[in-house]
Formats: C-alpha cells, structure tokens, sequence
C-alpha cells in the first residue's frame, strides 16, 4: 500500500525541514505563520489555563479562594490547603498518607511485574519461532480495542469470588498482562541484530541468559519508557479501584480523593483543598511527562501509523 | 515483520542445524515457556472475562447467593427501562458533540503547529498540548467543577464580563451534558493533535512538488494529498476518540452523579450504578455487551468505509 512507504519513518528526517511551507498558501506564507503562532497561543493558553487556575488556588488562602471577581494572581501564597487536605481536616477517617502509599507501592509492584511479563513475552514473540505465534499475538493485541467496560463487570465478579477485594491483589493482578506493554517490548526487540543472538549461542548461552545478558541491557531506553508508562497509567487509575475498593485503609489515592470531594462538596473556600487534592495527584505524572517527553510522544504514534 | 517473514522463506544455506528446520524442538518450548507467564494472566483476566460476562448478561447474579438463568431478561430489562435507554441515548449525544468537535480542533491545532518554522517551538507546543492529558481525568474533573461553579467560577465570571446572566452548568438538565462534552473537548486533545503532527510531518514534500508541476493550486494540493494521507491518523484518531467517549465515566461521576433527573446518566454511570449500587452484575454485564457490539461495530464500520478512501 502506498500510504505505508510515505509514513516510513526513516524518511521524515529529510522531509521535516521543508514540509511546514507546503501548509501554508505561498507568498502570504510569512504573515500567515504570525497569525498561526498567535493562534497557537490562544489555544495553548485555554488549554493550560485550567491547570494554571488549579495550581495557583491550591497556594491561596482560604478566605482567598472563592472571591468575585476571580483573582487570577497568587498574592500570599500559603501551604494551608495542602495541610488541611494531607490531615483530612473536616473529613471523617481520612488517612491521606496511607492512600498516597497505597498508590505508590501497588504502582511500583504493577511496574515491575507488568515489564517483567511483557518484557519475556515480548522477547519470545519477537525471536522466537513456534507455532501460531503470530495469531496469538494479534489475538492480545486485538483486546486494546475492547472497551473496558464490557468485560470489567466480570473482572470484578471474578476477584470478588476470589476474595481479592479489598486488597493490593485486587489492584495488581488483574492489570499484569498488559497487550501495550507487550506490543511495545516486542516491536523494539524484533529490531536487535539477529547476529548477537547466535553469538552468544555458540558461546553456551540458554534462553533465559539471551533474555536477561542481551535482551534488557540492549532495552533499557524502552524498559525505561514502559515503567514510567505503566507507573503513571496505574496512578492516575480510578474507576477499577474504585470498584474494588471499599476500606477507606485500603484506598489509593484518587479513590480517596474523590471521597473526600463527595463530603466537602459544594462550599466555596473548599475549593482550596480540591485543587490541592488535585495537583498533589498531578505531579508525579507532569514530572514523568517532562522527564520523558519525547519518548512518551513517540508511544503515542507507534500504534497509529506503523500498526 | 522481517522474523515473521523468516519462517518458510529461503533464507539460503543453513548454517545451523537449528536453522534447518522450520521450528525447532528448543525454540517451540523456550517460546511457549517464556509466553506462558504472560498467557497465564492474559487467559485468567483477558479471556476469561469474555466467558463470564456472556454468563453474567444470562443470570440474576447475587454477591452472596445463588445466581439463577433468567434467559434473554436482563437484555429486556436494560433496552426496555427507561433509565437505561436514556444512558444509551446521553452517551451517543456524548460521542456526537465530542467527537467530531475534538477532532476538528486538533487538527486545525496540528496544522496550526506543522506551519512553525523551527522544530523546538513545534516540539515545545506538542507537549503544552499534550501537558494535560497526562493527568488523571479524576484531576481534571475536579479543577474543571471550579471552573464551572455557579457563584464562582471562572466560567461564569467571564460570562459577566460580557453582561451575559451566570449560567448553573451542570445543574441544568439542558446544559450539564454539553458542559461535559465540553470539558472533554478543551482537555483531552493531546493524543490526537499528536497523531495529527507526524501523520502530517510524514507527507513527502516531493508530492507537493510534482503537484506543483502539474499546475494544482492551493486547495487543490490538500484536498488529493494532504487529506489521502491523512486517512488513516484519521481513521485512527476518531476510532479511539469514539471508543473513549462512549465509554464516559469519570467526569460523570465526580462532576454531576448522572443528575440533575438522568440527564447525564451514560451507559458507564449507568453500568457503575448497576453493579455497585443495585449489585446487578447480570444487567450491568448485559449492558456492557450492548456497548461492546455498539463500539465493535462503529470500528469495523469506519475502518471499511475509510478503507474505500485509502487504497489509491
């Protein structure tokens, strides 16, 4: 098919430099290109700005908070939202800080056994030769279309007969053979040189040496991207916690939060501690964001134009 | 797809004994042994679930007791119940106003940033864009019930600005689905504005070029290149923006519970309600497979009708 040689990624190297100018009428190229950076501006600044509003209330004072006309700059900021959201003040059986652990074990624990699986999986899908490998393969791949709500209902039957709810295996087992985790780790391992494999082969090495020795030292870059991937997907998780969950010790962080929303709903200077509540579960995706921006955005492309 | 190629094909003289064969005894078992972790849980929570939830959508399911066959009843219950045909009917108004809306904004933004001149200032608007669809729609939900505050919200704040009356946006039977739509709209266009970037970085400038040569103008050069290979992001774009939109849980229920009286009550708060509140996993199931062949075939559909289009 045509389309498939022009999306060549190889080839947008020599392309890039030239193909911005084709967009646009020629002549009034220049003062078009203005008018679209003024454009992306705006956009850029509505689509930011609720973040914005959101981190600068969350510093207000509470008697700052919910003032009309809206003030759109911080005055005297003040950590008192944070403290107020971290002690569960006003709210019954709030412990925000065992909710913050919960989410962050049960991410790291998801994490490691997530690449762990994915990354033999895909080691074994992308160099190994058995058969019906491939229609295996697609079969897995084939679930990322599924809407999740559709087989969640028995997910949830399942753990609950299996008495997994209300604990850490409720969040961790069901999310651990994950067909993006795979897809990934199998496409950058059918791209390592076939010749390093056979050497190591004649030098006596197993199957589990050529995964371990070869494979994850060569994939680091990828590992790396599929953890933070797997972590952050698994913080900002909700709606399959919120399911299982019903111990407020048990509660990840977003499924507390959402109950703390519920009681203090309504009254204006609350509004502090929810968008405290709020950036305080932002910032660890924001940071792995900006720590690894190029790559999350080249993960977003890979199913779309080289599937 | 080069290994997948390597199975059967000439690959000239073998120089292993390995090679030789088309599956060797060592690769078959080191290849299923290594899958069979990943198997495992993949059959257990993937595959499994299929099964049940055919078996769910047939029973009266009990969390404590006994599930008894009730036939094609939960199918009648949910097509028949008028709270359950009005989530499916929100949820479609739903995906109509998200998404074509969405898709239209990020890709005039996707053009909008391809016509920059320097590769930093595009690289640096992807990820503005893209800034606030790494963070959890909980979140997002949360700092957007500000915005829409009655008394003092921003939303509302910049209506009296222009003399406007204040609107009560999500406690409007008329307004509070639109108002998530769009919520949805402004903060989730990152993936898309993404997608439509290097779909159109991809287009070799050779095309314009010969086009040019041919004497095509400007509308004439999008409409037979621009817009052919832009099919399958296209494609790709509103396939996923569909499944997303239809399947809208989170703003509904931190923002408006399904209220006020169902009118923003979607097929996923309805689900929720269902298993949770009701604990009716055999309707909830039977409503999630409605939703399952409702998505399944809005892909097939577009995926043939874009396919007419792209082959050229």
């Amino acid at each position: 098919m045509a389309a498939k040689t022009v999306l060549d990624p190889r080839r947008r190297v020599s392309v890039i430099t030239t193909v911005q100018t084709r967009l646009l009428p020629e002549g009034m190229a220049s003062a078009m290109r203005y008018l679209a950076l003024f454009l992306i501006l705006v956009l850029g600044a509505i689509s930011l700005f609720p973040l914005y509003w959101a981190i600068i209330t969350s510093f207000k004072h509470p008697q700052d908070v919910a003032t009309v006309p809206p003030s759109f700059v911080l005055t005297r900021p003040v950590l008192k939202n944070y403290i107020d959201l971290i002690q569960g003040t006003g709210v019954a059986n709030a412990p925000v800080v065992r909710w913050f652990w919960n989410s962050v074990f049960t991410g790291m624990a998801s994490t490691l056994g997530v690449v762990l699986l994915a990354s033999l999986a895909g080691y074994s899908f992308a160099r190994k030769q058995f058969p019906g490998r491939d229609k295996i393969f697609w079969i897995i791949i084939s679930t990322m279309l599924v809407p999740a709500w559709s087989t969640i209902i028995a997910i949830y039957v399942l753990t609950l007969r299996m008495g997994l709810h209300d604990t850490y295996w409720a969040l961790i087992l069901p999310g651990l053979a994950s067909p993006f985790a795979l897809f990934l780790f199998r496409q950058f391992a059918m791209t390592l040189p076939e010749e390093l494999f056979q050497a190591a082969r004649i030098d006596g090495a197993h199957e589990l040496q050529l995964w371990w020795l070869i494979t994850l030292p060569l994939s680091k870059p990828v590992l790396a991207t599929l953890a933070i991937f797997t972590f952050v997907t698994h913080w900002n998780d909700f709606l399959w916690p919120l399911l299982v969950l019903n111990k407020p010790q048990i509660y990840t962080m977003p499924v507390g939060v959402s109950i703390i929303m519920y009681q203090i709903q309504g009254a204006g200077p609350s509004y502090g501690i929810s968008m405290s509540a709020a950036i305080l579960m932002s910032v660890l995706p924001i940071v792995a964001f900006l720590l690894m921006q190029r790559q999350m955005i080249q993960g977003i492309t890979v199913g779309s134009l080289k599937g | 797809m080069d290994s997948v190629d390597r199975i059967g094909s000439d690959w000239g003289p073998a120089m292993f004994p390995w090679q030789r064969l088309k599956f060797s005894t060592s690769d078959k078992l080191w290849g299923y042994l290594l899958i069979a972790p990943f198997m495992a849980f993949f059959v257990v929570f993937f595959i499994l679930p299929y099964g049940m939830v055919i078996w769910l959508s047939f029973v009266d399911w009990h969390p404590r007791g006994v599930t008894e066959y009730v036939g094609w009843q939960n199918y009648i219950d949910v097509i028949e119940m008028p709270s359950a045909r009005k989530a499916m009917v929100n949820s479609f108004y739903y995906a109509l106003m998200v998404v074509p809306a969405s898709t239209v904004l990020s890709l005039v933004t996707a053009i909008l940033i391809v016509s920059l001149r320097s590769s930093t200032l595009r690289g640096f608007f992807q990820a503005t864009f893209y800034l606030p669809g790494v963070i959890s729609g909980l979140a997002i939900a949360i700092i957007w019930r500000f915005v829409f505050d009655f008394h003092v919200g921003v939303l509302n704040f910049v209506l009296s600005l222009v003399n406007l009356e204040p609107v009560n946006w999500l406690g409007n039977v008329y307004t509070a689905l639109p108002s998530l739509a769009g919520m949805d709209v402004v903060s989730s266009n990152g993936m898309a504005i993404i997608i439509f970037c290097a779909a159109l970085l991809s287009i070799p400038t050779s095309l314009y070029d010969a086009a040019a040569v041919d004497g095509a103008g400007f509308w004439r050069k999008h409409w037979s290149i621009t817009l052919p290979l832009l099919t399958p992001a296209l494609l790709y774009v509103i396939v996923v923006l569909t499944l997303g939109a239809l399947q809208v849980f989170v703003p509904v229920f931190v923002l408006t519970r399904g209220g006020p009286v169902h009118s923003t009550t979607t097929v996923g708060y309805y689900i929720y309600k269902q298993l949770i509140f009701y604990a009716n996993a055999g309707t909830a199931a039977a409503a999630g497979l409605l939703l399952l062949v409702a998505t399944v075939g809005f892909t097939i559909m577009q995926f043939r009708r874009f396919s007419q289009v792209v082959e050229f």
